[in-house]
């Protein structure tokens, strides 16, 4: 993990006096940043068409909730700025697109993610599939210190339940991910996994290992050459 | 319509004649009050009073196009755009040879400048092969096609259904039962035919336009069978999207070109022009440009083919290059994006550029595409291998 910690006034200075030539010299800013207290973030959220990802977005930056959202093509960016204890933390949020296909473009969303949402449907089974499956790809791929939250959406339709809380929870205590049930529509727990995923991201000094950072269970390595071809 | 319509489904949505909205009053002006108002093809649209002051030049603008339109009618008949190459089986005199390459050349301009909108169905079924296309089959086709599979269940038409009020919500006649049922039965028929690509999101926003256009269901449903089996690259709707993933890397490629001062800035801030460009293309722009701006792109894109994506993305990207090489951050350069593709009301802003501005001629872009078609596959292949590692270590 790079920690890009330069001073942002600093960086701002330099990219201004050398506005004529490209800033080939600048390292990538990616992952979250930081500059005096406050921290740029980038987070994914991924899912099953349908579970809801742009409506929890639209909650979280709007206040907002349509019982029709617009089905979501490639990705749609949004920003949201949260103060957590003495920081602020700026969210720069990439909803995806959740049919299959669009299963290839994720990891350019995904790359340099500091956080990223799995979301899944109460109501359908095959949407917590879909969600485990998610968490297996950026455990392998993505970037090791991500902080994960697995959010069990449409929490308000109680009685179409087909995953149940206890189920969901054992699945992600077992992963490394914070788990929490949500509703775009109620709005119950949307802002609290956005708060929750700021308390959690790392903080400055990138050589102690920062409190709350969610350590990834991988599996043994030993395990790949007991299963046969690939 | 100038067509016979087979199904009953002529569509009950008008363009709207006029702008509906109050004139806003000084005070309006003075606060800089977004107002929401109705475009030409009836979407909602929030904008300030500039914008609407655009829309209203635009209208203009149109309505001028369309004089342009039928003055050549009168002068070289009806249908004289089809007329434009010559047909072989007949032998043509040269006096006839010059007037048909005057006649393509003069239709090349005139659609760069913008087909009016009444004029939009005819001249895209001619113009795109979608006409030609229809008539290899028998005329009952459409109806046999959707007939044959209303019925039907399968994952494709689960997520049309999925999709269908979340397609345009809030449209006058797209979210009705009667436009849900429209873009429904194109839309499923459309998976039948083509069962590789069967249905991909996104494809409902594009058939959704094209039924707002053709006013007819059957000639909706040929214009996106031309448009994904003939002006399309293959495969940018299929299993991995591996067209799409193709014309991304070319269209990279294309700005570092065009744009080097511009492509490496944005390299240097970390921002894949894709995270933007992907929905433009998979959409054809109809999610991010207003309506009559998008349909000027599909005039031209329909009668040139698939590389006007290409000028019209690097057009936006041209647009603002200033402002863009002066961001440090990856968010407020995609906010400059969005914030003007969403604004871009006066088509020929964007199209003067895409088309003046920007000249790939020299590229040849077949083989642009043979080149990263090959990089695309090795690397969506191994993707596919290192997840499948993933699956098996944790099954054991």
């Amino acid at each position: 993990m790079t920690w890009q910690s330069a001073n942002q006034q600093q960086y701002t200075s330099l990219l201004f006096a050398a506005k004529e030539k490209p800033l080939f010299s600048l390292d990538r800013i990616n992952m979250a940043t930081i500059g005096h207290n406050n921290l740029n973030a980038k987070l994914v959220l991924l899912g099953d068409m349908g579970a809801g990802k742009s409506s929890l977005v639209l909650r979280f930056v709007k206040g907002q909730f349509l019982e029709f959202q617009e089905s979501t093509i490639g990705a749609a960016f949004f920003s949201q700025t949260l103060a957590v204890n003495d920081a602020t933390v700026k969210f720069e949020i990439w909803d995806t697109a959740g049919q299959e296909r669009y299963h290839s473009l994720a990891p350019m969303y995904y790359r340099g993610a500091a956080a990223a949402i799995i979301v899944y449907d109460i109501t359908s089974a095959d949407s917590f599939t879909r969600a485990k499956k998610w968490v297996q790809e950026l455990q392998k791929q993505g970037n090791p210190n991500m902080v994960m939250a697995l959010a069990g959406n449409k929490a308000d339709l109680e009685d179409k339940r087909k995953v149940t809380a206890e189920e969901a929870r054992v699945y992600a205590e077992e992963n490394g991910l914070f788990f929490m049930e949500t509703s775009a529509k109620t709005a119950a727990n949307v802002n609290d996994v956005f708060h929750e995923i700021a308390k959690r991201l790392p903080r400055a000094q990138p050589t102690q290992n920062p409190a709350g950072m969610v350590l990834v269970d991988r599996p043994a390595e030993g395990a790949r050459a007991a299963s046969c071809c690939s | 319509m100038m067509y016979p319509i087979q199904r009953n489904t002529d569509l009950p949505f008008e363009i709207q004649p006029e702008i509906r909205i109050l004139r806003p009053s000084i005070h309006a002006r003075r606060a800089n009050l977004v107002v929401k108002f109705q475009d030409l093809y009836g979407f909602t649209v929030e904008g300030n009073v500039d914008d609407v002051n655009v829309l209203n030049e635009v209208r203009e603008k149109v309505r001028e196009q369309g004089r342009v339109w039928w003055a050549m009618e009168a002068n070289k008949g009806a249908n004289w755009y089809l007329h434009t190459y010559g047909s072989s089986s007949i032998a043509l005199t040269s006096s006839l040879r010059f007037s048909v390459l005057v006649n393509a050349m003069t239709l090349k301009k005139l659609i760069r400048k913008g087909i009016p909108p009444s004029l939009r169905p005819k001249v895209w079924f001619s113009l795109s092969g979608a006409a030609k296309k229809k008539s290899t089959v028998p005329d009952s086709y459409y109806n046999d096609l959707t007939g044959a599979v209303s019925d039907k269940i399968t994952p494709a038409t689960k997520q049309i259904d999925h999709d269908l009020p979340r397609t345009f919500p809030g449209h006058p006649w797209l979210d009705t039962p009667e436009g849900h049922a429209a873009v429904r039965r194109v839309l499923v028929g459309y998976s039948f035919r083509d069962s590789d690509v069967g249905y991909c999101q996104g494809l409902n926003y594009v058939a959704a336009m094209l039924l707002l256009v053709m006013k007819t269901e059957e000639e909706a449903f040929w214009m996106l069978a031309v448009l994904l089996e003939n002006v399309l690259v293959n495969d940018c709707y299929t299993d991995n999207l591996s067209g799409c993933h193709v014309e991304q890397r070319v269209f990279k490629d294309l700005l570092t070109q065009k744009c080097p001062r511009l492509s490496a800035h944005l390299e240097t801030l970390g921002f894949d022009v894709s995270l933007v460009a992907t929905e433009w293309f998979l959409c054809l722009f109809s999610k991010s440009l207003p309506s009559e701006t998008t349909m000027r792109v599909w005039d031209v894109l329909f009668y040139e083919g698939a590389k006007v994506l290409f000028n019209v993305a690097l057009a936006i990207f041209k647009m603002k290059e200033e402002e863009l090489l002066v961001t440090y951050h990856v968010g407020d350069a995609i906010k400059i994006i969005q914030n003007t593709t969403h604004h871009l009301f006066d088509p020929d802003d964007l199209l003067t550029i895409a088309f003046d501005k920007i000249n790939f001629m020299t590229t040849n872009l077949s083989k642009q595409r043979k080149k990263q078609e090959t990089v695309v596959m090795a690397e969506l292949d191994q993707r596919l291998r290192r997840l499948n590692t993933t699956k098996l270590s944790v099954k054991s």
